[in-house]
Parts: C-alpha cells; sequence; structure tokens
C-alpha cells in the first residue's frame, strides 16, 4: 500500500510539473497557478522518490513523519516565496536575510538537513538495512549461483540472451 | 533559459603570482604521489573501475562530494548569483534533501546488487535489473555521449585555470591539465580517483569556508550584505532573484531529482566496502556539500553589495566574481587554496568522468552486444586514454564545439537513468519496454531539443528547460509503457534482484 501510495504521488506530481511546463507554451507569460504547480509538484514528487526508496516490507515504519514534515518546509517555503509581499529597502532582515529569502534558504536550504538524515541513520536498522537482511542478501547470492555459476562468471551480470531485448 | 550547462568557459584573469604557482604546484605534487601510491594498489578491473576491495564512509563521502561539484560551484556559480541573484540558488537548494533521497532509493539496492552480481557500472545495474543488453546498450551510450561533451568542457576550464595560474597559454594548459589528471586516472584507475578525491575534497571545504568567512567579513555581515543590496536592488535579493518563480522552481526540479541520475556520483555506492556504513552518509556528505557550497553564495552576494557601494566596478563578466574578490579581499595564500581547490573540484570530476567513459566503451557496450572484453583492466586504460585524448582535442577547438558538447551533461544524465533506476529499483510493476522506452526518450528528446537550441532553430519558452522537460517526459513514458505491457513484469525480474529489490 505505501508503494503503491508512492508511485501515485510520484505519477501526480510529475503530471503537475508536466502542466506546469505544458503553460508555459501557451501565448503570453505563464499563468500564476504554473509556479504552483511546479512547486507543490516538485515537493511531492521529491517526497515520493524517498517513500518510495524506503518502504520495506509495505511500509515505511516510523518515517511517516519525516516525509510529512520535508513535504511540508519544501512546500510551506515555496508558497510563502511565492505569495509574501516582494521586498523593501529597510525591511527587517531574519538571520541577515529578507524574510522570503530567509525562508527559502534557510528553510528549504538548510531545515531538511536537520531531521532528514537523522532519520534515515536512526531508523536504518529498522527501515533500510539490517544485519540479518543484509546476511539473507548474501546467503541468498551464494544460494542462487552456485559455485560453478561463481567460477564461471563472477562479475558479470545475469543476462539471459533469449529473453534480452 | 533552455540549457544547463554548468561550465567554465571564459577567460580568467591574470593570477600568475609566485604564492600562488607555488601554492598549484605543491598541490599538484601530492595529486601526483597519491595517485602513484594508489597506481601500486590497482591489480584487477574491479580495482580500477569499483576500487577493488571497496573504501571507508569518509572516502566515499568526500569522493562524491568531489564527484558532485565542478569549478563552476567556484567560478561560474558564484557568477550566476552575481547576475541573477538568489534565483542562482536553486541550484544548490536541493543539496539538504538530495543525499538522503538517493540514499533511500538507490544506495543500499545498487549496494546490494553489487554484492549479488559484482556489478561495476551504473548500466550494469540497469542490465542487471530489466535482464535487457539493450537497456544497457543505451544509457552507456547515454553515458558516453554525456561524459565527452562534460570531459571536454572541464579540460577547457581547466587549461582556463592552469594558464590564469601560470601564464602557459589556454592550449598548453588543456594538455598539461589532462595529462596531470590523466596521469593517476590511468594507472590508478577510480581508486586513485577516490583518494585524490579525500585530499581534494578536504581542500574544497576548507577553502570554500575560509572564503565565506572573508565575504562576511568584507560585507559588514549578513545584514550588512543585505542592507545594502536591498537599498539599490531589491528584486535581487528576492526568493526567486530575477529569474522569476518558473524557471527558479524548475531548477530545483531538475537539480533535486536529476541527482540521482549522476552516474560519476550514484557509481561509488557500488564501492563501500560495508553497505551498512550507509548509515550516516546522507548526513556527512549533505554537511561536506553545504559546507563547500558556501562561498557560492557568499561570493556572488558580497561582490554584488561591494559593487553597489563603489568599492569594485560592476564586473564585465560574471565569472570574474570570485578571481577579482579572492585577489582584492583575502589573503594571497588562500587566494591560491582556491585556485588550487578549483583545480581539484575540475580534476576530481574529470577523473570521474575518465573512469565511467572508459567503463561505458570497455564494458557496457561489449555486453550490450553479447560481447565481453577480455582483458578489462588494460583496455579499460586504453579506453581512458582514448577518451581523454579526445576530449582535449574538443576542447581546443573553437569554443562553439566545446559549449555545444558540454550542454549534454546534467540532463541526459538525468532523463536517462533516473527514472529506470531510482523508480525500476523500487518497483516490480516496471518493464524493461517502459525502461528501454524512457531511456530512448530521455536521450532523443534531450539531443535534439539541445540541438536545436544550440544552433538557434527552436528554443523552449522562458522557464522551461530541455533537461526538466526531458525528464518528466522520460518518467512519464516509464510509467505509461510500463503500464502497458505490465503483463511482462514479473518475467524482467531474476530472483536475487527480487531479493534486493524487496529488502
Amino acid at each position: 500500500m505505501a508503494r503503491r501510495n508512492a508511485l501515485l504521488a510520484l505519477l501526480l506530481g510529475t503530471l503537475a510539473i508536466a502542466a506546469a511546463y505544458g503553460s508555459a507554451f501557451l501565448p503570453g507569460d505563464p499563468p500564476a497557478w504554473a509556479a504552483w504547480a511546479m512547486g507543490m509538484g516538485t515537493a511531492v514528487v521529491m517526497v515520493a522518490s524517498m517513500a518510495l526508496g524506503a518502504v520495506n516490507r509495505g511500509s515505511i515504519g516510523r518515517l511517516g513523519p519525516a516525509f510529512a514534515g520535508v513535504f511540508g518546509v519544501l512546500a510551506a517555503g515555496f508558497a510563502l516565496a511565492l505569495v509574501l509581499p516582494p521586498e523593501a529597502p529597510g525591511a527587517p532582515l531574519f538571520l541577515g536575510l529578507p524574510l522570503r529569502a530567509a525562508i527559502v534558504l534557510i528553510g528549504v536550504g538548510l531545515v531538511p538537513l536537520l531531521f532528514l538524515p537523522l532519520s534515515y541513520a536512526l531508523t536504518f536498522e529498522e527501515t533500510t538495512l539490517s544485519e540479518q537482511d543484509l546476511e539473507r542478501v548474501r546467503e541468498a547470492a551464494r544460494q542462487l549461483r552456485g559455485p560453478a555459476a561463481r567460477a564461471a562468471a563472477p562479475a558479470e551480470p545475469a543476462l539471459a540472451p533469449a529473453e534480452a531485448v | 533559459m533552455t540549457t544547463l550547462a554548468l561550465l567554465q568557459t571564459g577567460e580568467l584573469p591574470r593570477l600568475a603570482q609566485p604564492t600562488i604557482a607555488a601554492v598549484a604546484v605543491v598541490y599538484f605534487a601530492i595529486v601526483a604521489a597519491i595517485g602513484a601510491w594508489a597506481t601500486r594498489r590497482t591489480r584487477t578491473a574491479s580495482d580500477f573501475f569499483v576500487a577493488g576491495e571497496g573504501i571507508g564512509l569518509l572516502a566515499l563521502t568526500l569522493a562524491a562530494m568531489s564527484a558532485t561539484l565542478s569549478g563552476f560551484a567556484f567560478i561560474g556559480g558564484p557568477g550566476l548569483v552575481y547576475a541573477t541573484g538568489l534565483g542562482a540558488m536553486f541550484l544548490l537548494l536541493p543539496a539538504s534533501v538530495t543525499s538522503s533521497m538517493t540514499s533511500w532509493a538507490l544506495a543500499k539496492r545498487m549496494r546490494l546488487l553489487h554484492e549479488v552480481r559484482g556489478l561495476i557500472t551504473v548500466p550494469d545495474a540497469i542490465g542487471a535489473r530489466y535482464r535487457s543488453r539493450l537497456a544497457q546498450g543505451l544509457s552507456g551510450a547515454a553515458i558516453l555521449i554525456a561524459v565527452v561533451g562534460y570531459m571536454a568542457t572541464n579540460i577547457l576550464a581547466l587549461g582556463l585555470v592552469i594558464d590564469a595560474i601560470f601564464g602557459t597559454g589556454l592550449t598548453v594548459g588543456v594538455w598539461v591539465g589532462m595529462l596531470i589528471t590523466l596521469a593517476y586516472s590511468v594507472s590508478g584507475g577510480i581508486l586513485a580517483g577516490v583518494y585524490t578525491d579525500m585530499f581534494q575534497g578536504t581542500l574544497m571545504a576548507v577553502a570554500s569556508l575560509l572564503v565565506f568567512l572573508f565575504t562576511l567579513k568584507v560585507g559588514g555581515g549578513m545584514g550588512g550584505i543585505s542592507g545594502t543590496i536591498l537599498a539599490a536592488d531589491p528584486a535581487f535579493l528576492g526568493p526567486f532573484g530575477k529569474m522569476g518563480p518558473l524557471a527558479a522552481l524548475s531548477l530545483f526540479f531538475v537539480f533535486g531529482m536529476g541527482s540521482m541520475g549522476q552516474p560519476h556520483v550514484i557509481h561509488k555506492f557500488y564501492m563501500l566496502k560495508d553497505p551498512r556504513k550507509l548509515k550516516w552518509y546522507p548526513l556527512l556528505v549533505t554537511i561536506a556539500l553545504i559546507v563547500t557550497m558556501l562561498l557560492y553564495f557568499g561570493v556572488g552576494v558580497a561582490v554584488k553589495a561591494l559593487v553597489v557601494e563603489g568599492r569594485m566596478e560592476p564586473l564585465a563578466r560574471p565569472d570574474d566574481a570570485t578571481p577579482f574578490f579572492l585577489l582584492r579581499y583575502t589573503p594571497v595564500l588562500l587566494a591560491a587554496l582556491v585556485f588550487s581547490g578549483v583545480a581539484a573540484a575540475i580534476m576530481s570530476t574529470v577523473n570521474s568522468f575518465m573512469n565511467i567513459g572508459a567503463a561505458a566503451i570497455t564494458h557496457d557496450l561489449p555486453v550490450a552486444l553479447g560481447r565481453r572484453v577480455k582483458n578489462e583492466l588494460a583496455w579499460g586504460r586504453v579506453a581512458t586514454v582514448a577518451i581523454s585524448v579526445a576530449a582535449a582535442l574538443l576542447a581546443t577547438m573553437p569554443g562553439a564545439v566545446v559549449a555545444f558538447l558540454g550542454i549534454f551533461g546534467w540532463g541526459l544524465f538525468a532523463s536517462t537513468l533516473v527514472p529506470a533506476l531510482a523508480v525500476g529499483l523500487n518497483w516490480e510493476g516496471a518493464t524493461r519496454e517502459g525502461a528501454v522506452a524512457s531511456i530512448a526518450t530521455g536521450l532523443g528528446v534531450t539531443l535534439l531539443f539541445e540541438t536545436l537550441a544550440f544552433f538557434r532553430v527552436y528554443s523552449f519558452p522562458a522557464g522551461v528547460t530541455v533537461s526538466g522537460l526531458s525528464l518528466v517526459l522520460a518518467i512519464l513514458v516509464f510509467f505509461g509503457v510500463s503500464w502497458l505491457t505490465r503483463h511482462r513484469a514479473a518475467a524482467a525480474l531474476d530472483p536475487d534482484v527480487k531479493l534486493v529489490m524487496s529488502v
């Protein structure tokens, strides 16, 4: 179910980006919704790609909040950059930057760093690759290939000629 | 903007100062020493293409970071910020997400595929996933086309740096730069590349951090820089700069999703000795990337503020931003380190391209034709020399030829590899027909429309990049054709590959 949802989100996000690109081919300037479609579509496809890769035994485990958080940060960052008023001389600064620039540079560019790689590390054992999973792959590889096959072609991808396109 | 060519092709200001030249000589000597050491450890094709017995996490981190960043991060990038404002940051902003995303989507599965199949190239993974020589051959061809053009532009950039430092003239600079990089690449293979990358990556990160601190000092802190620019040109500090929202956000998409299709980076996952060390890879590489890209942002905005204040004359060429700032506002030793860092960034990228280009010639294309090169180590070295000489010859041809070849890099990698690999390794429903169709779409759309745009026959409207559109089309074709041929999905999976995809 998690994999199917991630694939669906990836497809829908890509369609949103395609629509944004498509709108640029219409006469005149791109419509206002194009930037929204590009921003939200991009946030969706990136989070969906992470979720798709993280699915293990049909679930993303404890990673749901992390992925939701990244989507929220990206989507909110892009949305605020699009809706807040333009910068003006003398405007207050946040960490030395105008508000919208601070939202994008710090919010989008740095905040995910604070929890995304840590989420990867902290769930690595249960979601990504446990010692048991690794040993299972190594054992299966030994059994599937067998001593004769290993000796014959240790580094060659197993392409079946009859079935290869 | 229809072309994403992250290149340095403009001439640099003359840097010929004894300190800068001396530091560069020391730098090249260290690289040569590392190459000589690695050569003694390179005995097999596996050593040459995937670092044999494997490397540790720190080496992987620095090698991936070094391969990701070319000289553009130090010269062209700051110039782009100076010229277009904060919109140029949308090339870098995805870095906070991309390493984690790539780790989840690709790192584990590629490393485990290497475990069960002993794969040595990225197209190997496509061939194994879909049991398709055609898919492997098409992706190998796409890589080869992109690599030669990318190498030519990077070697040209290296020639420009060497000419600026030593006053050799551009042609001599190109050949000297190519020969130095080739010397350690052809003898020590990727093993030499990885360990020089560790040195080069450290140099790049330290230089970037120090220059960033100087930009803050010279500009009066971030607040001082912002205040100065806001008074004269508020749009520069708008979140999208002078690019417009659609164009800037499109960059985020292309450089975010496209990062999962850069073969010179992702093929390094094969090299990690212990797959479970991937645990801390995203954290380390993300921090390394962000530190190394501080210069890109800092110099771009600081030079803009200096120009606004009248402390620096407006730049005739945006690419002068970094050299002018370094030569006027930093100690000469730091400037020397940065120029060596620029050479380091270019050489580490070129080395990676040499390696994957040689692998495409001696491994992927023969496998696609049902053949196998007998002595892959020897032929790998021959192929490395051949594509390097070809790239250097191209680099010394008229600028338009180099510029034309250089435009294919990032977008071609992204559109041909992301759907088949990043999606396909995580979806059993993907079919070999879907993979072949998506790779062919990425290849065809990128080559056709980049060529039409280059020769001014047809250009996409503002905000649409060829790279972005070809990536979108390749993903949609991948989904569509896989769905149409879904009854054949199970036939495309070998049991060991299925196991790797299920873990």
